[in-house]
């Protein structure tokens, strides 16, 4: 670095002959130049590397795992959240360091490899059941479509990283991984299972991970490939004639800007409507339509409550397969 | 915009609508000040001046327009090649008789804004001088846009039975001569 720096042309700085120390008042027409200088300078050097916040002088780990317990509003045991931060590696790291300075080997720290397996089951559990009963109606699927964005390893990454959990992790990667984070956030759930017991954990993992539906449109999250052959064969399961589609709409048949609206129609009764710019296009999307009234997934539905305390241990939701509304309300019936 | 139900709603919400307007009877330049909300799309909540979601307006019956008073020999439209004494005026019944589309075309013309944006906006104006329209455009069309006032029925065109036997109150008197 150093011999880059001095190769620079040195433009600016002009050599004066030694004067007696006298305060000169004006212009400092040298401050522009070395100013530019300096920042030419910077920006040819690499970027500045992220400093670890444990590199700080006024960085205590111990209070720091304290205060981010309190922070949480959890009763943490401390070990336990040591441990659910300490990765694999790190420990492997610890102990091959001690080898190679000579120490005998007898590290006791526990690492969060069995802890993440317990957090990972924990949160899959909840979720499933929160879903489940959010949306009695929607398919197996689809709920299984939506808990696996909610648990995806970029979400929960971007959970842990907003908790703080980065500057707490102890791992030789720096910065951390998305992988090592979701995996600590798992980990941390686990450690709150076993600090204040099921049922707090399953709070938090409400709190943090179910609430990320707020805002959140079902139907991106879950799609359905084949949406006229699922409607018809729905209908076909509830006893109901098949569908009639019929244009209800349409403007500029002949130009590239053409649009159509189909309505679908069971016994003249309309049970979706769509539209776009083919009748082919428009008839998919108002079967869709009905699906989602279906499966009470529309626009306007109302916002999932969060509001719940405890869930009933819910059964899987009818898959697609064997779908029809009859055998969804007897299921709905049934759970209450 | 990964979701389909977004992407047919925004084709919806920006679609150009095809609108029919019969001109038979219809003062011009009161029909152009409607007309022209069309093209320009200011009937739809979703207007604004940078957005283009101005509609089709197809107007037939252009011939059979309605002027008031001495308007048809008093309105004259002035026209100038470019070169000295190169400027004509032309009386609005001559010119309706050289071209049925012209006084609709310009009063829809002149009653907007002159800026960047009118001869785009005319674009999306067809004028057809009579009721036989391509069937091309007549298949686009969705919409109708009511007329300003209703056509009366002309008593030299009704049916002869229709005018015979309509209730009478009064008649000649036996001895009256008509001349």
């Amino acid at each position: 670095m150093t011999s880059r720096l001095s190769a620079l042309p040195v433009l600016f700085v002009r050599l004066q002959r030694p004067c007696p120390l006298v305060q000169n008042r004006g212009f400092k027409r040298w401050l522009r130049p070395t100013l530019q200088t300096l920042k030419k300078r910077k920006e040819r050097m690499d970027p500045e590397p992220l400093p670890r916040r444990s590199s700080f002088t006024d960085w205590n780990y111990k209070s720091e795992l304290f205060a981010f317990g309190k922070r949480l509003g959890e009763d943490l045991n401390l070990d336990v959240l040591r441990t659910a931060v300490t990765t694999r590696e790190f420990v492997l790291n610890e102990i091959d360091q001690q080898k190679a300075v000579g120490i005998e080997i007898d590290i006791q720290m526990n690492d969060n490899s069995k802890m993440i397996l317990e957090g990972s089951e924990i949160i899959n559990n909840y979720s499933l059941n929160f879903l489940r009963s959010a949306f009695p109606k929607l398919p197996e699927e689809g709920v299984i479509a939506v808990q696996t964005y909610l648990t995806c390893e970029e979400n929960l990454s971007t959970l842990a990283k907003n908790l703080g959990v980065a500057d707490l992790m102890l791992t030789p990667e720096h910065p951390v991984e998305a992988v090592t984070l979701s995996n600590g956030f798992k980990a941390l759930v686990a450690a709150i299972s076993e600090s204040s017991g099921i049922e707090r954990a399953n709070l938090f993992v409400r709190d943090f991970v179910m609430t990320q539906l707020v805002g959140k449109n079902i139907n991106e999250l879950w799609e359905v490939n084949d949406p006229l052959n699922l409607l018809s064969s729905i209908l076909q399961r509830d006893g109901k004639q098949p569908f009639e589609p019929r244009i209800v709409a349409e403007t500029g048949r002949n130009t590239i800007l053409a649009n159509y609206q189909v309505g679908l129609y069971v016994n003249k009764e309309l049970i979706g409507l769509g539209c776009g710019e083919s009748i082919k296009i428009a008839t998919e999307v108002a079967a869709r339509d009905a699906l989602r009234e279906l499966f009470d997934t529309t626009e306007s539905m109302k916002p999932v409550n969060f509001d719940v305390e405890s869930l009933p241990q819910t059964f899987a939701n009818f898959s697609i397969q064997d779908w029809s509304s009859k055998n969804v309300e007897k299921l709905m019936k049934s759970s209450r | 915009m990964r979701n389909i139900f977004e992407r047919v709603k925004q084709w919806n919400t920006l679609t150009r609508i095809w609108h029919l307007y019969d001109a038979k009877w219809q003062d011009p330049f009161d029909s152009a000040k409607v007309i022209q909300k069309y093209l320009k799309g200011l009937h739809k909540p979703i207007y604004h001046p940078l957005a283009d979601c101005g509609d089709h307006v197809v107007v037939i019956n252009c011939k059979e327009i309605a002027m008031r008073g001495d308007e048809w020999r008093k309105r004259a439209y002035f026209h100038h090649t470019g070169y000295a004494g190169g400027g004509t005026y032309t009386l609005a019944w001559e010119l309706h008789d050289k071209n049925p589309l012209m006084i609709m075309k310009k009063a829809v013309y002149r009653s907007m804004k002159g800026n960047l944006q009118r001869r785009y906006t005319m674009e999306r104006l067809h004028l057809y001088a009579e009721e036989n329209v391509p069937q091309d455009i007549i298949e686009n069309i969705s919409s109708v846009i009511p007329q300003l006032r209703d056509v009366p029925m002309r008593l030299d065109r009704m049916p002869e039975d229709q005018v015979k036997g309509y209730p009478k109150i009064w008649d000649l008197p036996k001895d009256y001569v008509v001349r």
